[in-house]
């Protein structure tokens, strides 16, 4: 068995994350079980505020920074995310959720703003453009889909006055992202992927990752309040990769089966057999360099980084002291080890190529993964076109402490919750755990609905949280073109609010993963057939009843002979015989 | 129904030849009763269900002034208005003038300065072939010593208020040596010196004299570029052989094929790009301040400016053109001309038009890789070149390779980046004054807009026209009056040499007739078609208008039958 033996802190890396360089990367290497690796990438670069408010533009990018003027933002966050991450297998999320978002697109910020009506006109065009700059449908973002939190976010940035400041928020579930998103993202980097850390960086494997997210975060950064600011622009990707997919080469990456010869069996299996073989888990870890698995080679540091000092280390590994590693360069660099070395970080050479190779190896000892505060789960129940109910299940892993979260849902309007049957359930205790409910109800076409909870869970314990739902019926023209797939509603927001707290002021997240809301779908031919036949029964109705009131009756007796219809057509048809006859 | 569920034995009786029995007659009560029915049904058809279709269908469309529009579209192109239109009252046409008050300020008694500025007006006259732009001359009183208030009032033929609105100041200043007379043009402000010897001033019997003759030479020749640029833009816009030599016309048109089309506001983009990752950073504000400021304040007159800069590391020219070759003898990398025009690599190159109204202008500068310094132009001078209508790029070489360029450093960027500033402007290359050369540029920009904006205004008054079935919005209606409202006051405010008057008129009705050209809601319905709607309601209104229209028939066929058997 792996024994426990070190321990990682990811706010030591974070903390000194925040000198005053202008800008700086780090990436961060961590294996996982299961043959997984989770890379971490941040970037992070300053402009002063006042070379900002001038658009003198050096290491903040001019599109964005114009972007975020012209729309009065202050505070900006982007998510672009794909794939769930799995606590229980790989604990603890990276940055504590904070730098994560809901499956699609997600964006939040704080707009300044004198009313509620401007700051909505504001978001608008901040969503129009940012749509653009990222080659994402975020100006789809409308106001059916933006909601203003209470209790679930907090600026990041320092900021003179939050009296006029606006939060909104919006979420696109059904958003797919994909390599177009990165190009534009990598674009911002002064070092636009061609040096640096993010020369690693390829749509082809960050997009085939089992979990990816990409964020966007700027914030103003003071000394003291309102003095020496400066806009920081902070740049994250986190991946995690599976290590056998990933060396697959690109032209070949179809897996085939090893030779029965090379498997290790379990021998004690009763069909073992030269031909049938259960393959045993060989314990050991895999092979891997980073050339393999980013599929491109790491072509030094990025010249803009500082010099010396732990700033100038922008590439890091945190694994077991035992773990072999090589580091092969023609360049010069520098290895240190921290946190009873279990991180080991690199300075890279400047303009030379970069690799760590580590082999395979069979370890005795194992990484202790910080242990995510709550896990969560949220799932629609029923059956049926018309109703349904979402059920979250929310465990508290802890044997000690009493965890409070708030719980943010933002749901599509065609989906209504009933918040009567709104119910929170503690499995250890009888005692109610809503202590606060922030609740906005939707309105057709018009917006969503906005929940925020604020909910104790005690130790050791799980917390259902049920509701029902009505699903509406949409419009002809609301469909979506693939509209048998079914509707995303966006995954639940939860923000630990205490015992624990970050050690900075980005909080603790965790998300759920989206929902998939199957709505009844009509035949799309059915208004012209509604039409039509509406049309005709009409018809029908006023030919009856105006024959009815017009024609004269008679007895039947009484008709004249070759009347109607069939006189006239058998009038017709002995003219054309006459006309035939004579030809 | 009644009379097809018909006994089968009736037929044989009806086909035996017996006579059949016939209904009893309707009552006349019967019979009008069932008219009033059909009558009443066509009745709501016609009054009601016609109407409430027709509303319910109907396209908005605003009333225009098609005549104001057409007219002003008419008199600027040049044809003449027809008689068939009776002009509302509103709109005289507008003939564009270009008066230009020319104060002249001379320390001579008054009766030779009138005479003197006579014998140069006459001058002037028989030298314009231009008949729009006209030169005045007035005499100027000097600057009055503070105490010396009736020298005002000595004379009432010599307007002073001109004093603000002059386009020139002429000042004659007697002197002893040198070649007279001969001219000095101030570059920075809007004076002429003239310097002559008292001896040449005319005598009052003689109607010409050298000295008048010289001044209403360098007047003209003062003005002919404008002159030529105004003539050109009025020919081009009705179409009219040019009055220009070619020469002209062809430099004309090349000025003008380079310039930016007018904007109230222009973005510029001061870029840095370089494929390597020094230089990192420059100085480009201080430098900015100093060499650029300046030169946009003088602007401020026509046009506002923001600017933003930015600094792009790893950012190499376009893959795609030829690679710049070594050349010994310069001991340099040279780029040929021919590949300047792909030397923008846009893919890569984050030149997004900024956001806000009015077009960005691109000032790029490149910083070759260290392997490839330096890196010259075949055949430029100043390593640079101007893109049309885009911007300007400049490959600087710097001397050291400090990751900051200083201010000093970026002194001849800041220069080339100036003068093609101005080039993409449009400013005329002459005369020397800046001031001068402004000014015109305010008068052309002037012409120009009011005859875009009233061709723009022409074109939607056909569009309206031959497009019964595009909805026209109130806002369109009220665009357009606004626009024609600035336009007759552009108009006014030219004849009476208020150009910068005229040049804010014309912006906005230039910007108010492209609103309502631009109008989105105008394009939506332009392509359905009137078949859709008859389409989507055949269903109801076939059926219900067959036995509606059978029934009229029979009636009338009955009535007209009842009438002949009378």
């Amino acid at each position: 068995m792996l024994s426990s033996l070190s321990f990682l802190l990811f706010s030591a890396l974070t903390a000194c994350a925040y000198a005053s360089s202008d800008y700086h990367e780090r990436l961060l290497l961590r294996p996982l079980p299961q043959d997984t690796l989770l890379a971490s990438f941040n970037f992070r670069s300053n402009e002063t505020s006042a070379a900002y408010e001038q658009q003198n533009f050096r290491l903040f990018p001019r599109s964005l920074g114009q972007i975020l003027r012209y729309a009065h933002t202050k505070e900006l966050h982007l998510r672009f995310s794909v794939g769930r991450w799995d606590a229980e297998n790989w604990g603890q999320r990276p940055w504590y959720g904070a730098r994560e978002g809901s499956n699609g697109v997600e964006l939040w910020a704080w707009i300044e703003a004198s009313s509620e009506d401007e700051a909505f006109s504001r978001w608008l065009t901040l969503v129009n453009n940012l749509s653009g700059l990222f080659c994402a449908s975020l100006n789809f973002i409308d106001a059916t889909k933006t909601i203003r939190p209470v209790i679930s976010f907090d600026p990041e940035g320092d900021h003179t006055s939050t009296s006029n400041l606006h939060l909104l928020h919006g979420t696109l579930p059904h958003e797919v992202v994909c390599t177009e998103n990165l190009t534009p993202f990598l674009k911002l980097l002064p070092c636009k992927g061609k040096a640096g850390v993010s020369s690693l960086l390829d749509g082809h494997k960050l997009f085939d990752a089992a979990f990816q997210s990409m964020a966007i975060d700027v914030r103003p950064v003071c000394e003291t309040l309102g003095e020496n600011c400066v806009i920081e622009m902070e740049q994250t990707v986190d991946m995690v990769l599976d290590i056998p997919r990933s060396k697959r080469p690109r032209d070949n990456p179809i897996p085939r089966p090893l030779p029965i010869e090379e498997i290790e069996c379990d021998t004690s299996k009763s069909y073992n057999a030269p031909d049938t073989c259960y393959p045993l888990d060989r314990k050991m870890e895999p092979a891997w360099n980073l050339t393999e698995v980013f599929g491109k080679p790491l072509k030094g540091a990025c010249p803009l980084t500082e010099a010396e000092g732990p700033e100038s280390e922008a590439l890091c590994i945190n694994t077991v002291p035992e773990r072999t590693i090589h580091a092969n360069t023609t360049g010069q660099y520098t290895e240190s080890l921290s946190a009873s070395d279990t991180l080991r970080c690199y300075k890279l050479p400047t303009a030379a190529e970069f690799d760590l190779i580590l082999p395979e190896q069979r370890l005795t000892t194992g990484l202790v993964r910080g242990q995510p505060h709550l896990y969560a789960s949220r799932s629609i129940n029923g059956h049926g076109q018309e109703r349904g109910s979402v059920q979250a299940v929310i465990k508290n892993p802890s044997p000690t402490d009493a965890v409070e979260f708030a719980y943010l849902e933002s749901l599509p309007w065609f989906m209504k919750p009933y918040l009567h049957t709104l119910r929170a359930h503690v499995s250890t205790s009888s005692e109610d755990p809503l202590k606060e409910t922030y609740y906005r109800p939707a309105v057709d076409r018009v917006r969503g609905t906005h929940l925020e909870l604020r909910l104790v869970i005690p130790p050791a314990s799980t917390l259902t949280l049920t509701y029902d739902f009505e699903k509406a019926i949409l419009r002809y023209t609301e469909y979506p073109p693939d509209a048998n797939r079914g509707f995303d509603a966006p995954p639940a927001v939860i923000r630990i609010l205490g015992p624990f707290q970050s050690t900075d002021r980005k909080g603790l997240y965790l998300r759920t993963t989206p929902l998939l809301l199957s709505l009844p779908t009509p035949d799309f031919s059915m208004p012209y057939n509604v039409i039509i036949l509406t049309s005709t029964v009409m018809a029908l109705g006023f030919g009856n009843i105006f024959n009815l009131v017009v024609r004269r009756f008679v007895g039947a007796d009484e008709v004249p002979a070759l009347g109607g219809l069939k006189g006239i057509i058998l009038g017709k048809v002995q003219r054309i015989k006459a006309r035939f006859g004579k030809a | 129904m009644a009379q097809t569920a018909r006994p089968p034995e009736t037929t044989t009786m009806a086909s035996t030849n017996e006579e059949p029995k016939q209904p009893p007659p309707e009552t006349p009560q019967s019979l009008w009763l069932r008219r009033a029915v059909i009558a009443s049904f066509w009745a709501v058809v016609a009054f009601l269900g016609l109407p409430v279709w027709w509303r319910t269908t109907a396209i908005y469309r605003a009333e225009l002034p098609l005549q104001d529009m057409m007219s002003w579209a008419n008199a600027q192109v040049g044809t003449p208005v027809k008689a068939a239109f009776t002009p509302l009252t509103s709109t005289q046409e507008c003939k564009l003038v270009f008066p230009l008050h020319i104060a002249v300020e001379a320390p001579l008694p008054s009766h030779d300065v009138h005479h003197l500025l006579e014998a140069t007006q006459n001058a002037l006259n028989d030298l314009n072939s231009f008949p729009a732009h006209q030169l005045r001359l007035a005499f100027a009183e000097p600057p009055p010593p503070a105490n010396a208030s009736q020298q005002v009032i000595v004379d009432g033929t010599g307007p002073a208020k001109e004093d603000d609105t002059a386009a020139l100041s002429v000042r004659l200043i007697p002197v002893e040596t040198g070649a007279t007379p001969r001219s000095r043009l101030q570059p920075y402000s809007t004076n002429l010196d003239v310097y002559f010897s008292p001896n040449q001033i005319p005598l009052q019997s003689s109607t010409s004299s050298p000295l008048a003759t010289y001044i209403a030479g360098e007047l003209h020749q003062l003005y002919a570029q404008e002159q030529a640029q105004l003539a050109n833009l009025i020919s081009d816009a009705s179409y009219r052989s040019r009055s220009a030599s070619p020469d002209v016309a062809a430099q004309l048109q090349r000025q003008s094929a380079r310039a930016f089309k007018y904007a109230p506001t222009y973005h510029l983009t001061f870029s840095l790009f370089t494929p390597t990752s020094t230089p990192s950073a420059w100085d480009i504000d201080a430098a900015l301040r100093q060499y650029m400021r300046p030169i946009l304040e003088s602007f401020s007159g026509i046009s506002n400016f923001t600017i933003d800069t930015q600094v792009q590391l790893y950012a190499g020219f376009s893959p795609s053109i030829r690679q710049p070759e070594y050349d010994d003898n310069a001991k340099a990398w040279t780029i040929y001309k021919e590949d300047v025009s792909g030397f923008i690599n846009a893919a890569e190159w984050p030149l997004s038009p900024s956001i806000g109204q009015g077009p960005t202008i691109n000032f790029a500068l490149y910083v070759p890789d260290e392997g490839q310094a330096p890196l010259l132009v075949q055949g430029s001078r100043d390593n640079s070149w101007l893109i049309p209508q885009w911007g300007g790029v400049m490959i600087l070489n710097p001397q050291s390779r400090d990751p900051t360029l200083t201010k000093e450093a970026l002194v001849p960027a800041m220069q080339v980046f100036s003068t093609q500033l101005t080039s993409l402007l449009g400013l005329p290359q002459t005369p020397a004054s800046l001031p001068l050369r402004i000014s015109t540029l305010i008068r052309v920009h002037a012409a120009s807009l009011i005859f875009s904006s009233s061709s723009t205004l022409g074109a939607l008054a056909q569009v309206y026209q031959k497009m019964p079935t595009i909805p026209v919005p109130d806002s369109v209606a009220k665009s357009v009056d606004l626009s024609l409202a600035h336009l007759n006051q552009a108009c006014e405010s030219l004849r009476e040499g208020r150009f910068q008057d005229a040049l804010e008129n014309a912006r906005t009705a230039n910007g108010e007739a492209e609103k309502a050209f631009f109008e989105r809601s105008m394009v939506g319905q332009v392509y359905f078609p009137d078949e859709h709607k008859v389409a989507v309601y055949l269903p109801l209104l076939g059926p219900v208008a067959v036995p509606l229209v059978m029934a009229a028939l029979k009636e009338v066929k009955a009535g007209i039958a009842a009438l002949k058997g009378r």
